[in-house]
């Protein structure tokens, strides 16, 4: 165990690190080629003004249309994504290990907090898992590339729970929950994780086309 | 004017403080790395019996650990045993120098990481202290 807890802090973080920027630069780069390729005359519309207004809206709790229909789903989401960034940025073990590796280090949110916030991720999961079960809209359009992302994050936030509380083996729990985080950044740029790059040219988009064509607003 | 024993009061004290830093000084009865260094800390601080980790460890040769200093780069020649860690690693950062944390860090779990034994995850080494 201690031979992979050492390959998972080393080779495979470096590999798992180099995968997600180099996929993402390519995913980027390559995305805009097909746009520019099959969709030149759109992409002629885009429209910053338009779409960081549009962005500006999307990005506020319960600032679009969208996000009012369905507000248990929209307080989720929020949630969700700002524990989801905020706690592997800056917990004091993942700061900890750059500090020892690399030297280098950063201001870490109080520990309870950083748990508290875990578990809102990992609930956050299982209401998701939920809705892609029960809700029969939801369900018809779930692929399987949809339940691995969900139990990949889940997986890792789980792990990192369970390892911090010191629950079960904590070389096991840990190295698990390391190879956890290190899969879920390499499908960051491969799966549909890829929300997280193309995101904001989608809503760029339609915001160009509702804002310069359309002269209506889209949020 | 009535005598304050402020003089014998102060003698005993001062026994009392030899007694109580005697024990507190001895390695025996270490049984967690010292965090004095530190103005607070996060989490626990980490188990570590100092004789028995180094009996377990077959180290017999103090400046594995208790290194010195040559030209800002670590030197392993001087044994440096006594000197708190604190004394050098300062728990805040000063140009050229290893905080305190980062040390600490660095010696037990590079040389459990380089030996495969011993703790390396957050959670084996900053645990409740073994009930003596």
């Amino acid at each position: 165990m201690h031979a992979l807890f050492n390959l998972a802090v080393g080779p495979l973080a470096w590999l798992a690190f180099a995968l997600f920027i180099l996929g993402s630069a390519y995913r980027l780069m390559a995305m805009r080629a097909l746009a520019l390729k099959k969709d030149a005359s759109f992409v002629a519309y885009i429209s910053w003004p338009h779409a960081l207004k549009s962005l500006a809206h999307w990005i506020t709790p319960f600032g679009a249309l969208g996000w009012r229909e369905n507000p248990g789903v929209t307080v989720v989401t929020f949630a969700f994504h700002i524990c989801l960034f905020l706690v592997p940025l800056f917990l004091m073990g993942h700061i900890a290990l750059f500090d020892a590796f690399h030297g280098w280090s950063w201001p870490a949110l109080p520990d309870t907090v950083a748990d508290t916030l875990s578990i809102v991720v990992v609930a956050a999961c299982l209401y998701f898992l939920w809705r892609r079960i029960a809700v029969p809209e939801v369900r018809f359009i779930t692929r399987t590339h949809d339940w691995l992302v969900l139990a990949l994050v889940g997986a890792t936030f789980l792990t990192g729970v369970l390892a911090y509380h010191r629950i079960g083996d904590n070389l096991f729990m840990t190295t698990l929950h390391i190879l956890c985080g290190e899969a879920m950044l390499v499908a960051i740029p491969f799966t549909r994780l890829s929300h997280m790059l193309f995101g904001f040219f989608s809503r760029g988009y339609i915001a160009s086309e509702f804002g310069s064509v359309r002269h209506a607003k889209d949020w | 004017m009535k005598r304050t024993p402020l003089i014998p009061l102060a003698l005993l004290l001062l026994v009392a403080a030899v007694f109580l830093a005697v024990p507190a000084m001895s390695q025996q009865d270490m049984t967690t790395v010292p965090t004095e260094g530190f103005k607070q800390t996060t989490r626990l601080p980490a188990v570590f019996a100092h004789d028995a980790h180094n009996e377990k460890a077959a180290l017999a040769d103090c400046s594995a650990c208790h290194h010195g200093e040559k030209d800002g780069k670590r030197d392993n020649s001087a044994d440096t045993s006594g000197i708190p860690c604190s004394d050098c690693h300062s728990a805040q950062a000063k140009p050229g120098k290893t905080p305190l944390m980062r040390a600490f860090h660095r010696q037990c779990m590079g040389c459990h990481m380089d030996k495969q034994k011993g703790p390396v995850t957050c959670g084996d080494c900053h645990e409740p202290a073994p009930k003596k």
